[in-house]
């Protein structure tokens, strides 16, 4: 039972420092979560680790002559840190947030004390580690294996990522609000992602201007990837600001979407 | 203060009406059970108590505050403790991680190790959720409701699924809570449960409440008629007994009435006196399931006569 002092009703959800404390454990328990299910762990870092692998086997001579001529290896490098992001914070996040309402934990979590704003924030830094250790394997994997060298504008690189970071997000909490059940988030979401990842540019350089770029070019993917590879090798003639600028637009989409439909209880549609 | 105080709450899904004009109070201590079939607004009615879903008329308080005022969720939420009806746990955690995990919520918890024993799950504390079977979940479902020391306790079809003996270990927790001052709001469709659990009962049936009452005074059960049965002496028919009878199906007979005091002193003064044996002889007083299923159809035909009389 709790104490008489404790009786009258204390107003307000912030509670200052504790709240950010509280966001910390938080994330605590999201990465236990995340990393007690080792295979689900292990494909989802594995899958970029093993792509860079064998893009950059096959590309080590090959340049892109579209884009300054720069060498394959130093498209791809930055393409799959990009495509690390994107997994993290756009395929997977959505596809667990779709699982966990289905479920009822988002329900259990907003009956308990915990502000909602902890529950989100803690779901964001989850997804931006989960992508940060991809961009750092697949770096690694690039620069001591492959001799790739970059980034080359790394501030710049690393604005990229984390505006990368809040538009697939955004898009996937909104995304997220969309899918009905739980037996199709998997399904839906991962088959538009690998589609539209794939017409994007990231096993293959896309040249602006063309059909193809021109249809991509509407979804924040193959913007991610052209800033990325831009800041990272500083490619003359080029400017990630446009590309920023469209994430941003996407991003803001998403928070709209995910303020309206956003929902904690079940939808078993 | 009662612990919970709900008048005339209504609330809507578009046109679907889900509760209906409902009215009644808990108070501190108490465990009062809302009773009904599914789809009758039991859940909508604790889910708006909780402060989850916004009602669209009607004054509702929770421990005094208003569920639905935003400043004072917070407060609210680590004050109460939640047994949803459907389990809601995640697979990957131990027992202990998720306990520990939800008590790091609330202001005041109880003890992990206390929660663990309390659901006797001892053994089972540094298994994966995943590994429990379902009786097992339920009650680390409860274990998780229990954990913040809730001063108020909603329970959601708590025993649904559950085999004979994960009922009787649920319904023992709860009693334990209440002994120890917890306030309980449980939803059922449960007669025993009722019966077993609560201090005062509501029937909800077509999103509005048709009786309520203790369990064993609900729909006037405490001063209704009996039945009195018995198998007939050899060589004696109900016609020849003191006191007007019927025959039933297996050969007993069977008198109904309101005056059980009179009838049996009649019949047991004619049987001394005439050496009849009255094998058998029991008093039955209308059962809790009669009682809710005659409350429950009459509502359904003043619901029925009430559409055909629509213009």
């Amino acid at each position: 039972m709790t104490t008489a002092a404790a009786d009258t009703p204390i107003k307000g959800s912030f509670r200052g420092l504790s709240d950010l404390g509280l966001v910390a454990r938080q994330v605590g328990y999201e990465q236990l979560s995340f990393w007690l299910n080792p295979i689900g762990a292990a494909l989802t870092i594995g899958f970029s680790v093993v792509f860079i692998i064998i893009f950059l086997s096959t590309s080590r001579h090959s340049t892109v002559n579209f884009l300054a001529h720069i060498n394959l290896g130093q498209y791809y490098l930055p393409a799959f840190a990009s495509y690390g992001v994107m997994a993290a914070c756009f395929n997977i996040m959505s596809i667990n947030l779709v699982n966990r309402r289905e479920m009822g934990l988002l329900k259990r979590l907003r009956l308990s004390p915990v502000p909602e704003w902890v529950v989100l924030a803690a779901i964001f830094v989850n997804a931006m580690i989960i992508a940060a250790i991809q961009i750092v394997l697949v770096l690694l994997v690039g620069w001591l294996g492959y001799g790739v060298t970059g980034p080359h504008e790394a501030g710049l690189f690393v604005l990229v990522v984390l505006v990368g970071m809040f538009s697939f997000t955004a898009v996937g909490v909104g995304v997220s609000t969309l899918v009905p059940n739980a037996d199709s988030a998997a399904p839906i979401l991962s088959l538009v992602f690998f589609i539209l990842i794939a017409l994007s540019g990231l096993y293959f350089p896309v040249k602006a201007g063309s059909g193809l770029a021109t249809f991509t070019d509407i979804f924040p993917i193959r913007h991610l990837i052209l800033a990325s590879v831009d800041t990272f090798n500083n490619v003359p003639g080029t400017s990630p600001w446009n590309d920023i600028l469209v994430m941003l637009v996407w991003g803001a989409a998403g928070v709209w979407v995910s303020l309206r439909r956003w929902d904690w209880s079940p939808k078993r549609g | 203060m009662p612990a919970v105080s709900v008048e005339h709450l209504s609330k809507s899904y578009g046109e679907n009406l889900a509760v209906r004009d409902v009215s009644f109070e808990v108070q501190k201590g108490e465990v009062f059970a809302l009773l009904g079939p599914n789809g009758a607004g039991k859940t909508t009615c604790v889910e708006i108590l909780e402060g989850f879903r916004k009602r669209s008329s009607g004054q509702v308080e929770t421990l005094g505050v208003d569920p639905a005022d935003l400043s004072t969720q917070r407060w609210l939420r680590s004050r109460i403790g939640v047994v949803l009806q459907e389990l809601a746990i995640e697979p990957y955690y131990s027992v202990r991680q998720v306990l520990t995990r939800n008590a790091g919520y609330y202001p005041n918890p109880r003890p992990v190790d206390e929660v663990i024993e309390l659901t006797g799950l001892a053994e089972k504390a540094d298994d994966r959720v995943k590994r429990l079977s379902g009786g097992q979940q339920r009650r680390l479902d409860v274990g998780l409701g229990i954990i913040g020391n809730p001063e108020l306790m909603f329970l959601d079809e708590p025993t649904t699924g559950l085999d004979p003996s994960g009922r009787r270990e649920t319904w023992e927790l709860i009693k334990r809570l209440s002994a120890e001052g917890t306030t309980v709001l449980l939803t059922t469709h449960y007669m025993d449960e009722v019966e077993a659990l609560a201090d005062r009962v509501a029937v909800l049936f077509g999103q509005e409440i048709v009786a309520s009452g203790t369990p064993a005074s609900i729909g006037g059960r405490d001063v209704g008629a009996v039945t009195i049965r018995f198998r007939l002496p050899e060589g004696v028919s109900a016609d020849d007994l003191p006191v007007p009878a019927t025959t039933a199906d297996d050969g007993q007979a069977e008198i109904r009435t309101e005056e059980e005091v009179r009838v049996l002193h009649e019949l047991t003064g004619w049987a001394l006196a005439g050496g009849h044996p009255l094998s058998g002889l029991s008093v039955l007083r209308v059962s809790l399931e009669d009682v809710y299923l005659g409350l429950t159809k009459e509502s359904s035909a003043e619901a029925a006569a009430d559409w055909s009389a629509r213009p």
